[in-house]
């Protein structure tokens, strides 16, 4: 029975242990403690060292995989978080459900550093209910010893000459980003007949593509395995670039999209103070370059362009995607009830 | 004939353990592309052993996965005795119930069950998730150990009872000793599938308690990491062991001819 002992004993030291661990996060004392929601790599973890040992708040972090399971846990009642970290659609899905607190501004510092897009941005009128703290564009990532030219266009991904190397993300809005701006409409449409002309278009890739991918298409593309990607502008992206120099990330001439990911405070926190010291303390030029620096993406913060450490990170298009390149650039935003119109057309291309 | 099958088997084995390999040999790979061969590091392992939330998100799913597993063991390990032993009215309906979590989609089990904690007041934490994965851990425990005590040969417990054995006295000195490899198979089942959970990890964790799978699989949009790589490659070590150590004991056991219950 020796084993049994010793899987016995074993269970125990591991219960003890983790409950052990475990008995900081308990929460009675208002305001010593912070439960943050977010994605995971977003947040530095130098942030949240930095913020802990100035203000004695004891910070746990706990990461979602998208931004639909986060308002699925609010929107189930008493979470237990205290700051999420929605994307901009995501934002206004929570203040539609009255998930998230308005912000009073006055309790907040540091505003004024927040970059021209992300003050007043569309999805979220005032900064009324969130604080941008990272953002990054949906662009395309291709190898130019692959493609033998340079690539500017949504249209190149509907190019016969790269089929069987074209990757698209894995991810409905995303792909008709591309779908609906390859025919000169607006992601932002809710016309039924506009979201159907988009569908055709990609209904139209699908024979030319190796596939939708959303993990490892940066690789792909960086092997020359693929010539050309949807990909997201950041960490993935940037080392795609840096790896291999014939790898580039450009803004679509048709436009392509801004994406971005914001603190706001949960309705009913008993941390509010510990949530607005965050807020502040985040919008910190020095804390919110951090962001840069750690975590290769682009900060929302003007004032900490000057205070990131490694300023080719600013100048990298593949983490800061040039102003020049972003003037027709808008905010994916939640398309309500069009909605039914996109993930019919979704259904259908991912069944053809 | 048997040569051809034999080889076609040792490739198609071989091609389940080329993901392995491949994850173990890009761990000590110094390029952070998986593309590029830039030399030997052990890097990773270094990044790994200070990434404080990916081991806390480790150590969060091995209490769960001990936890989960122990206790759909023990539950598992009665219903199965009852059905097993006992003539129970409505026995058949009572497996079909215990198996349905094994066919209703996970990602419905996760939503429900978000409902009814949310419903009665509970708040997400290490409790529910323990809760979550104990009802799609419990089915295949009771199948586990269900089929062993059906291997069972009922004439063991015949003649312990005709040597003076009580009830308790076959069941703590016969039963258990014999069903104890499947105690343990169910347990590092229930285990696993505990480990390995999204859908019901991501609608019953709270506060403090992102699960491994989560954690990686929040990353994704960020980028994956060749840290990903020495974590994936400590737990096939890890596994390896586990399965040694319990495979070893097992052959020892049955080398020494050692009749079950008869050690001390």
């Amino acid at each position: 029975m020796h084993r049994s002992a010793s899987i016995v004993a074993a269970t125990a030291a591991v219960v003890l242990l983790a409950t052990g661990c475990s008995a900081g996060g308990g929460g009675e004392d208002a305001n010593t403690t912070l439960s943050i929601y977010g994605w995971s790599g977003e947040v530095p973890d130098g942030v949240i060292a930095a913020f802990e040992e100035e203000t004695g708040i004891d910070v746990t972090f706990d990461s979602f995989d998208s931004n639909e399971t986060m308002i699925a846990q609010l929107d189930a009642g008493q979470s237990g978080y205290d700051v999420v970290q929605p994307s901009q659609y995501a934002v206004q899905l929570l203040v539609q459900r009255g998930l998230i607190a308005e912000l009073d501004h006055d309790r907040i510092e540091g505003l004024d550093n927040l970059a021209e897009s992300f003050v007043d941005p569309s999805f979220d009128p005032g900064n009324a209910h969130a604080i941008p703290f990272a953002w990054g564009t949906t662009g395309i990532l291709y190898n130019e010893a692959c493609t033998g030219r340079e690539i500017t266009s949504w249209a190149d991904m509907w190019d016969p000459a790269f089929s069987g190397k074209i990757y698209m993300l894995d991810n409905m809005l995303s792909a008709y980003i591309a779908g609906m701006q390859v025919r000169g409409l607006s992601i932002l449409s809710t016309d039924e007949a506009e979201v159907e002309e988009g569908t055709e278009a990609l209904l139209e890739q699908k024979p030319l593509l190796a596939g939708y991918n959303s993990t490892n298409a940066a690789d792909l593309v960086g092997a020359g395995d693929a010539c050309i990607a949807q990909a997201y502008s950041g960490s993935s992206a940037a080392q795609a670039t840096a790896a291999n120099p014939d790898v580039h990330f450009v803004q679509p001439e048709e436009g392509g999209t801004l994406w971005t990911d914001s603190f706001s405070i949960v309705e009913g926190t008993q941390n509010e103070d510990a949530a607005y010291q965050w807020l502040s303390f985040t919008l910190r030029p020095e804390i919110a370059a951090m962001l840069t620096d750690e975590a290769n993406l682009a900060t929302t913060n003007e004032a900490a362009l000057a205070e990131v450490q490694d300023q080719s990170l600013v100048t990298n298009p593949a983490i800061f995607v040039p102003q020049e390149s972003l003037t027709n650039a808008e905010f994916l935003v939640d398309p309500g009830s069009a909605l039914a119109y996109f993930q019919d057309g979704w259904t259908r291309v991912r069944a053809s | 004939m048997r040569k051809v099958i034999g080889t076609a088997a040792i490739v198609m084995i071989g091609f389940l353990y080329v993901p392995i390999v491949a994850v173990v040999a890009y761990s000590f790979n110094a390029s952070p592309v998986s593309y590029r061969w830039d030399g030997l590091t052990l890097d990773w392992y270094a990044a790994l052993l200070q990434d404080a939330p990916l081991l806390a998100a480790l150590r969060t799913s091995l209490l769960l996965g001990v936890l989960a597993g122990a206790i759909a063991t023990a539950i598992g390990f009665l219903s199965a005795y009852a059905l097993h032993r006992f003539p129970i009215r409505g026995k058949g309906v009572l497996l079909a119930a215990v198996a349905v979590p094994l066919v209703v989609p996970e990602i419905v089990i996760g939503v429900a069950l978000l409902r009814t904690f949310s419903t009665v007041g509970l708040q997400n934490g290490l409790l529910t998730l323990v809760l979550g994965h104990i009802v799609i851990a419990l089915p295949m425990a009771t199948f586990v150990l269900l089929g062993a005590m059906r291997a069972l040969d009922p004439s063991v417990h015949e003649a312990a009872s005709d040597l003076g054995a009580g009830v308790l006295g076959t069941f703590w000195r016969v039963t258990l000793p014999i069903l104890r490899p499947a105690i343990l198979a169910a347990f590092l089942l229930s285990f696993t599938t505990s480990f390995s959970n999204i859908a019901i990890s991501t609608f019953t964790a709270g506060v403090g308690t992102t699960t491994l799978p989560i954690r990686i699989y929040s990353s994704v949009r960020t980028g994956l990491t060749p840290e990903l790589n020495a974590l994936g490659s400590l737990m096939v070590v890890l596994t390896l062991v586990v399965i040694l150590v319990v495979g070893v004991g097992q052959m020892r056991r049955i080398l020494a001819g050692s009749a079950p219950g008869s050690t001390p």
